[in-house]
């Protein structure tokens, strides 16, 4: 049986406890044979990738946890072989992949192998021990009564799952990995990855007063991830216009209100989100 | 293979005053804290037992949950135990002197030596029979009221005035540093005298007014608040959960502040950037717009106000020619005036509550009062009390009955034995943001208005106190609350006091080497709440009222006591006098040992002791109390007052909500800053601390110095693991963590400013560094750094330099007006220029050799020379 994690970013409020207490478990504290102590500062077996989005007065910030994805096909266990040393990184029953510290220790060449293979970033290296290091799942606390490892338990959300894949049933049909490893056949899963926004209001700057109920169209370029992509809303009574979750793309963005000659901007949104501010439309005639 | 050798609990709460939180398992293996985890209470409860509340909205379900939601702050905690910056053992300060020269002027640069308890109590006992018999014992100030860990029968605050208690034939009998409400300025200077609500001055009461927004409201404006952030050391998570609930129902979420704070964040759905403590500003608009329109209850008005007249001959211009309009409120607010019109409409047309978490750049500005009573006039042009419409807060549920979740059918409380601040109206004080003053001026006499506390009523405001009157200045300093410096308003002028020749004596109980600790002439050290037993009430958390029997985790590291032992030690060495100081240790500990002080703690918990024994407490090392029956039938916040005012009259003169504040025009009828009905205030009583002032040609920036993301005010600023986190600390190109400047891709543009730069912020009053962090997370012109970073001066006093970024260093040292003795710590002015850090390391060559570990920050070893 396959154990896996389920991460949805819709319940994250980037408190960080994930990755603080993975320090609390790991910082300073031996467990072997699964895991060596990790150094005090500097490694983040259970990181957030923190990301600010947007522009004033439209901005957010997306909180992604990262872990090792335990890959089905793991790049570090193929990594280890290709270095003669396939016994320092091995998949449990359960399908955590652990690196072994004892069989991996004063290996230098090894551990940085081991950490240019992984493509999430996800594997440190512990120069006093010549050491590759990462998430292990909690496999000690859970081989010693534990059912889920620190970071889920210390979720105030239960953003973060763990359990046995098939449990996690249709959640999974929605679900999506990141995309470095998304061909690996990771066992961290994800719900609600950011996609792109773009946000702004309708003004009638001379009137001095916001456009409320104005159609506003998100039409994407040619080729980009959004390749016809369309949407449509109407102003809300502040006068703003917000499409969130769109696919990284160049759009044009067409303001139409009755009375009011419409309104074109171009929408690049392949890098960043994007605020188009307060966009004033010109009356007819 | 072993995880543990045994789990405690022990509550990691950072408010202290005896008001726990954050109930924690701690796990010990070999002696040491190897994990600190949620205690999941559905391991000996079940919700049934519990009778268990929840709200039901259309088939979405919100629970209170069954474990503890501990913030990042708690579960990092072990290091704050083990951290090398833990004062070690008894210190002395090298260059003081009892018996000859004290030289105050080097406090804060000179090093310390260890000595041992016993000559560190034997000085200390010299020294106050020395002070006694020299001026008597109004000249020791008690500085001992501060937030901290939160202990109950081992302190943590207040503990020496138990003993000065036994000095003498009354208790009282000494100068004890009031503190004021210093994160509801506004609210208990200025609401309070608008609706009457005691004693915090926010809505009083609040209950089931989440459930009644998820049932009735449309929107909750977030003005300034930030449950992500602010209730952290009080309760947790919940906050943030609820937060999820009112997105997953639908609930709009509106924040108004000039940051995006770490709650707007994640929740917004959307952010009105507003300069800071400019809303008096918006708020007058927004009532413009609902008065020329039409947009307001009229009936409610006249039926449960009195003066709106008052207000509408202000907002309309009559009184000074300026009429308040949108477009008149854009210029000093930033709000372009088509978005305050929208948003006046959009709030006048749906069902709105106001949320608050204290602090934020709202309610401890300059005249922070007007802001807060125009909260209460907008709510009232609304029906405050109808369905939908209420203030409530994020932080402290059930501190004084205010609770908007459902309540428990307990709420215990263990003051029986609590060994820490009295709360009560001293005889002799000084307001704690006066303190400075109090030293400083020593031919004046200081005049001010009320006890101060947060816990006296309305018309304790209008009563008249001086310092020193009739008695001694102060010459002596005892603090176990060591974070003035960094915590209150105008820090580079405490210390000048500090340095000032006639404190004779500094003493500072504490357990870390930081802020204010390092100019005391002798430290006592003292240790966390994992070294010590203790008991704990925690009412705060949103689920379950709890009490927690906390055992002792590990053994005390280096030389610590708790501090209600440590003032114990003190009252040993007293005894030795004789006469007055004869059994002062059987005295101050009322002759009660720690299992005596549970008993009479737990036997005053006002819970039935019938239903819950001791012995159950006591093996079951926490117990849970269920919600209290038929919580539903509560009436919503101001539902009473809403329905029938005459019947439900509000604690006002007049019983009505009085938008003239009848109290305020007939005891302080001069007042033009306070007047008897709230006003956008542009300079007064001390403060120039506007973007049209002329201190602004010269600092140009108001600044947002918020509640602390990563710390508890003063407290958590050396745990390795938040300061690697990028909102934390930024690192400079000395390697040296900063505290964050936050600063708009506009300003960083225009002052050469990149992410990770080192830069000053400065003002006549001094500078202080941070690290640079270029973010659309502000508004333009604005600029952001979170207060209470930890010190680390390079020039004391007036003018002074901090590289640790204290920015309450150099806020205004002038109360919120003349008449309402309140901090001002947010929306001052600044200016910003980038700094040359090895330029400075050559200037302060001795400060930047210190002992400093980036993990950590400064550590005890940069100043103990023996």
């Amino acid at each position: 049986m396959t154990k896996a994690f389920l991460i949805d970013l819709s319940h994250c409020n980037g408190c960080y406890n994930c990755q603080i207490v993975c320090k609390d478990e790991h910082c300073g504290q031996s467990w072997l044979p699964y895991a060596e102590a990790q150094p005090d500062t500097g490694q983040f077996w259970s990181r957030i990738d923190e990301r600010v989005r947007g522009q004033v007065p439209w901005v957010r910030v997306s909180y992604i946890p990262v872990i090792c994805a335990h890959c089905a096909e793991a790049p570090c266990i193929a990594a280890a072989a290709a270095a003669g040393k396939p016994e320092a990184v091995y998949r449990r029953e359960d399908g955590l992949v652990l690196i072994d510290p004892e069989a991996a220790r004063n290996n230098a060449e090894l551990a940085q192998k081991l950490v240019a293979s992984c493509p999430l970033n996800a594997i440190y290296y512990n120069e006093e021990l010549q050491l590759a290091q990462k998430c292990t799942g909690c496999a000690h606390l859970l081989d010693n009564g534990w059912t889920i490892p620190r970071c889920a338990d210390a979720c105030a959300h239960d953003a973060i799952q763990f359990k046995e894949e098939a449990e996690f049933g249709a959640l999974l049909e929605k679900a999506e990995a990141l995309p470095a490893v998304a061909d690996l056949g990771p066992k961290v899963y994800y719900l609600h990855l950011p996609k792109r926004f773009v946000a702004g209001t309708a003004v009638d700057f001379a009137d001095d007063e916001v456009i409320i109920g104005a159609t506003v169209e998100l039409v994407s370029g040619s080729g980009g991830a959004g390749g016809g992509f369309q949407a449509s809303q109407e102003t809300d009574e502040l006068g703003d216009f917000k499409f969130d979750q769109v696919p990284p793309d160049v759009y044009t963005v067409v303001i139409r209100a009755e009375g009011y000659k419409p309104l074109e901007v171009t929408a690049d949104l392949t890098e960043i989100d994007l605020s188009v501010g307060d966009l004033g439309l010109e009356k007819l005639g | 293979m072993k995880i543990k050798d045994k789990t405690v609990l022990q509550n990691l709460g950072s408010c202290g005053f005896g008001g726990a939180s954050n109930v924690s398992c701690v796990d010990v293996l070999d002696g040491r804290i190897v994990r600190i985890r949620p205690l999941h209470y559905d391991e000996t409860y079940t919700p049934e037992e519990l009778n268990e509340w929840h709200y039901d909205i259309d088939g979405h379900i919100f629970r209170p949950g069954m474990k503890t939601l501990l913030p990042p702050l708690a579960l990092a905690y072990k290091k704050r135990a083990y951290s090398p910056n833990r004062v070690p053992a008894p210190l002395i300060r090298v260059d003081w002197d009892p018996n000859g020269e004290r030289n105050p002027q080097n406090r804060g640069i000179s090093g310390y030596r260890r000595i041992s308890w016993d000559e560190a109590t034997s000085i200390i006992a010299a020294e106050l029979v020395r002070i006694h018999d020299t001026y008597g014992n109004r000249a020791i100030l008690v500085q001992g009221e501060g937030h901290g860990e939160t202990k109950v029968i081992s302190g943590a605050h207040g503990c020496q005035s138990m003993l000065l208690d036994q000095i003498g034939s009354e208790p009282d009998n000494y100068t004890v540093q009031a503190r004021q409400p210093d994160s509801w300025e506004g609210w208990y200077w200025g609401a309070k005298h608008v609706w009457g609500c005691e004693s915090h001055g926010q809505q009083n009461p609040q209950d089931n007014v989440i459930w009644d927004i998820s049932k009735n409201g449309d929107a909750v404006l977030f003005w300034g608040a930030d449950p992500e952030t602010t209730p952290w050391g009080w309760g947790g998570l919940q906050p943030s959960r609820v937060c999820f609930w009112f997105t997953e129902i639908g609930i709009r979420q509106i924040h108004i502040a000039p940051d995006v704070n770490y709650t707007n964040a994640v929740h917004a759905d959307r952010w009105i950037p507003v300069y800071p403590n400019t809303d008096a500003a918006l708020q007058l608009a927004i009532a413009y717009v609902w008065l020329t329109e039409g947009l307001y209850q009229k009936d409610y008005i006249q039926t449960h106000t009195v003066g709106f007249d008052w207000f509408e001959y202000y907002l309309l211009g009559r009184e000074d020619g300026v009429a308040k309009t949108p477009e008149w409120a854009a210029e000093k607010c930033g709000v372009p005036s088509y978005r305050i019109k929208a948003f006046a409409r959009y709030w006048a047309t749906h069902l709105v509550s106001i949320a608050h978490c204290n602090g934020g750049g709202f309610i401890r500005g300059a005249y922070s009062h007007e802001p807060a009573r125009l909260e209460v006039y907008l709510l009232a042009m609304q029906g405050l009390g109808r369905p939908g419409v209420n203030q409530f807060k994020f932080i402290e549920w059930v501190l004084q009955g205010i609770n908007p979740l459902p309540r428990s059918k307990y709420d215990p409380v263990l003051y029986g034995s609590y060994h820490g601040w009295k709360m009560h109206a001293s005889k002799y004080f000084i307001p704690k943001t006066m303190t400075p003053a109090a030293i400083l001026n020593q031919e004046e006499n200081l005049n001010w208005s009320g006890h101060v506390l947060c816990s006296m009523n309305r018309v304790d405001q209008f009563e008249g106190f001086e310092f020193p009157g009739d008695g001694p200045r102060i010459h002596m300093i005892w603090s176990d609350t060591p974070c003035w410096e960094t915590c209150w308003n105008g820090g580079n002028l405490y210390q000048e006091a500090l340095r000032h020749e006639s404190i004779e004596f500094f003493l500072v109980q504490h357990l870390w080497m930081e802020n204010d600790t390092l100019m005391a002439d002798i430290i006592l050290p003292i240790s966390t709440v994992f070294e010590l037993r203790d008991v704990a009430a925690d009412i705060y958390n949103g689920q379950w009222c709890t009490l927690v029997y906390e055992d002792q985790a590990i053994d005390a590291i280096g030389e610590s006591k708790g501090d209600y032992e440590a003032v114990g030690e003190v009252a040993k060495a007293l005894e030795k006098y004789g006469g007055i100081y004869e059994g002062i240790y059987e005295r101050y500990t009322k002759g009660r040992d720690f299992d005596e002080d549970v008993r009479i703690a737990y036997e005053k918990a006002e819970i039935p002791l019938d239903v819950y024994p001791l012995e159950k407490f006591k093996e079951q090392q926490y117990l849970l109390f269920p919600t209290e029956e038929n919580w539903q039938e509560r009436k919503v916040g101001f539902q009473a007052f809403y329905e029938d005012p005459e019947a439900n009259p509000l604690k006002t003169p007049t019983g009505k909500l009085e938008i003239y504040s009848t109290g305020l025009a007939e005891n302080f009828p001069d007042d033009k800053i306070r007047g008897p009905v709230a006003h956008w205030i542009e300079e007064g009583d001390g403060h120039e601390e506007r973007i049209g002032s002329n201190r602004a040609k010269a600092y140009p920036h108001l600044l947002v110095s918020n509640h602390p993301r990563w710390r508890v005010h003063a407290q958590h600023d050396d745990i390795p693991w938040t300061r690697e986190i990028r909102t934390c600390k930024v690192k400079g190109p000395d390697g040296y963590l900063y505290e964050p400047i936050w600063v708009h891709p506009q300003e960083a543009e225009k002052y050469g400013l990149k992410d990770g730069d080192v830069a000053e912020l400065f003002n006549e009053r001094g500078s202080v560094l941070g690290g640079v962090y270029v973010t659309e997370r502000i508004m333009p012109g604005v600029l952001y750094q979170d207060h209470g970073a930890r010190t680390d001066i390079l020039k004391y006093g007036a003018g002074g330099l901090d590289r640790g970024g204290a920015n309450n260093l150099i806020c205004p040292s002038a109360t919120s007006s003349r008449n309402a003795a309140g901090e001002v710590t947010n929306g001052f002015l600044v200016g910003i220029r980038k700094a040359d850090v090895a330029k400075l390391a050559a200037e302060y060559p001795e400060a930047f050799a210190r002992d400093y570990d980036p993990a950590v920050g400064l550590v005890a070893s940069a100043r103990i020379v023996g």
